[in-house]
């Protein structure tokens, strides 16, 4: 790997650079930006939980737009990003290409996240991340609205342009001694994903130019009163963003193919059977995406299709879980903190999957549809499966990135008390869920066992929130002055480190 | 092999043949409701038993796994592919 920061550099030259890992290291910096806005704002739901009635946040609109921007960042600008930083620093080198396919186009995709950001941010719309028409149509206050919209959509763009660039550097830029059945797993999970947006994408891109023309009064696809539909909306919105739990999920796994080998100082059990379970995840993510739909009224076959398609993504995801137990069986396991935050991911990952397929039942949907229930099952995934693997990826990769080791006491630090406070949150809001506390309130009766639960939910937060502070003190302490790191073997785990292909970059 | 594939097809049927019965049950008549909470907490019932069950397998196991194979455990011994090039 380059090691960016220990040639220090200017700025631009970092800043307007196409090499893949200077966008890398800026796709990695924003990221981590994003990651701590949108926990910031997590915190404040939360505490705004803790009791009912207003607590620090003083009305209803309010809260609804800091659970809209949280959405939205955590998603499209902290996870996706982070991948796309994995994605630029490792896929190039794993295929053994000097650069991406495309560099120009590639940092392109990158300086398009900013603005949209500053889009996001700067509006903060309350719409909710999926944009609830018809109240987005008619009601919700412009411009934040169309902040929205146009930031989302550039979004879009730049996710395709960035699944253009990944899917052309594996399939046509690696080396021509390496088959697409030697390319290492975490390069697999790109293709996968890569894929999987460029089937997805283009739908929801309509549907928010549609939603645009709605709003500006000229179009009424969405709108009951013009004659439109709102359902509409909803599978248009589904068909896209159920298949990207499987882009937001799929490169965290591929990170931990990456990671729990090398710890467990073992090759992968079975490397086919985790390209099978990509391959396999990326289609019946596409089988599934009206199981958020089963209480608009769809007809009881339509229910079951769906209802058995959601089912199907078990095996797949299954067979990564196996694949991961069966390699560390009989391994030399080191715990060092990417291994810890990986077996936490899985463990959490098995959890959210779980928690899945119970609510993938449709009479039992009935009863969890929008309540705390989805909250903790969505968060689950998203916090303890995919931000884990990434957190866990993020110290993997550090030392290359930066020349030093992190402080590995506080990385353990930050897994345990994240471990802890994701359970304390994410659990305890399945709980709830069963109790009836509807989801995206801002306030609720005072009934005991919704205040104690709340209350453990908000302790759980605070917890992460103190976790993610040593986080972002080791990060930024260890990359200026901790301990230089032997890049060669940075944990101390002997053998090579680009199973099952050695980094021969031409370009480094 | 055939054994845990014998698992997988027991539990599948527990959880798909009761959600897809429960689903025809449900029906359409009015008055219909205290029946469905009924069947419907059954089938939560037996799902989370299902869940549990597999769930306290999996992490039982990699609790084990995690404690079995850490490389401080005293039966820890290097695996075949240290020190080679895998």
């Amino acid at each position: 790997m380059v090691l960016e920061l220990q040639k220090p550099r200017p700025i631009w030259q970092i800043m307007f650079s196409t090499h893949h890992t200077d966008v890398g290291l800026l796709y990695l910096i924003m990221s981590l930006g994003f990651l701590f806005l949108g926990g910031t704002l997590a915190l404040a739901i939360r505490a705004e939980l803790f009791l009912p009635g207003a607590q620090i946040i003083t009305d209803s609109m309010t809260f609804n737009r800091i659970f809209t921007v949280h959405g939205t960042t955590l998603i499209f600008l902290f996870i996706l990003p982070f991948a796309s930083a994995v994605g630029n620093y490792y896929v190039p080198i794993m295929v053994r290409y000097k650069d991406m396919a495309y560099p120009k186009l590639n940092a392109i995709a990158f300086w398009m996240i900013p603005p949209s950001g500053a889009l996001i941010w700067l509006g903060f719309a309350d719409f909710t991340w999926y944009a609830t028409p018809p109240y987005s149509v008619i009601s919700a206050p412009g411009p934040a609205a169309d902040m929205w919209i146009f930031g989302l959509k550039i979004l879009g763009i730049s996710s395709v342009l960035g699944a253009i660039n990944f899917i052309v550097t594996i399939l046509k830029c690696k080396h021509p001694d390496m088959s697409i059945g030697q390319v290492p797993l975490l390069a697999w999970s790109f293709l996968s994903s890569s894929l999987i947006i460029l089937v997805a994408i283009p739908t929801f891109a309509a549907a928010l130019l549609m939603l645009l023309t709605d709003r500006l009064g000229v179009s009424g696809f969405f709108n009951p009163a013009m004659g439109g539909d709102p359902i509409a909306y909803a599978h248009l919105f589904w068909f896209t963003f159920h298949p990207e739990v499987y882009v937001l999920v799929i490169p965290a796994i591929g990170m931990m193919y990456e990671i729990i080998p090398r710890f467990s100082r073992k090759p992968i059990y079975s490397y086919n059977s985790g390209i099978f379970a990509f391959v396999l995840l990326s289609i019946v993510g596409f089988s599934s995406w009206a199981h958020h739909m089963f209480a608009t009224g769809m007809s009881f076959t339509e229910k079951t299709v769906f209802m058995i398609g959601t089912l199907a993504a078990v095996p797949a995801s299954a067979m990564h879980v196996f694949n991961f137990i069966a390699t560390m069986w009989n391994g030399r396991i080191k715990f060092s903190t990417p291994m810890m935050w990986s077996v936490g991911g899985i463990a959490l990952f098995f959890g959210a999957g779980a928690g899945g397929v119970v609510n993938s039942a449709m009479p039992l949907d009935f009863s969890t549809h929008d309540t705390y229930w989805v909250v903790g099952h969505f968060h689950l995934f998203v916090m303890g499966t995919i931000a884990f693997g990434s957190i866990g990826f993020l110290y993997y990769m550090f030392p290359y990135v930066t020349g030093r080791m992190y402080n590995e006491a506080m990385g353990k630090v930050h897994f345990f008390l994240s471990f802890i406070g994701t359970i304390l949150v994410f659990f305890t809001q399945h709980v709830l869920g069963l109790y009836g506390m509807p989801r995206r309130v801002f306030d609720y009766p005072p009934i005991p066992e919704w205040i104690a639960m709340n209350q453990i939910a908000t302790i759980g937060a605070m917890i992460i929130g103190v976790s993610m502070a040593v986080f972002l003190y080791n990060i930024i302490y260890s990359s200026g002055k901790g301990e230089l790191a032997n890049t060669d073997d940075p944990f101390g785990l002997g053998g090579k480190y680009y199973f099952p292909f050695e980094a021969k970059n031409p370009s480094h | 092999m055939k054994g845990i594939v014998g698992l997988f097809l027991v539990l599948a049927v527990l959880v798909l043949v009761p959600a897809v019965e429960s689903a025809l049950a449900a029906g359409d008549e009015p008055g219909e409701y205290l029946d469905r909470r009924v069947v419907i907490w059954n089938l939560f019932f037996r799902m989370m038993t299902v869940m549990f069950t597999v769930g306290a397998v999996v992490s039982g196991t990699m609790i084990w796994l995690v404690w079995r194979f850490r490389e401080s455990h005293p039966k820890a011994k290097p695996t075949a592919y240290e020190g080679t090039d895998w």
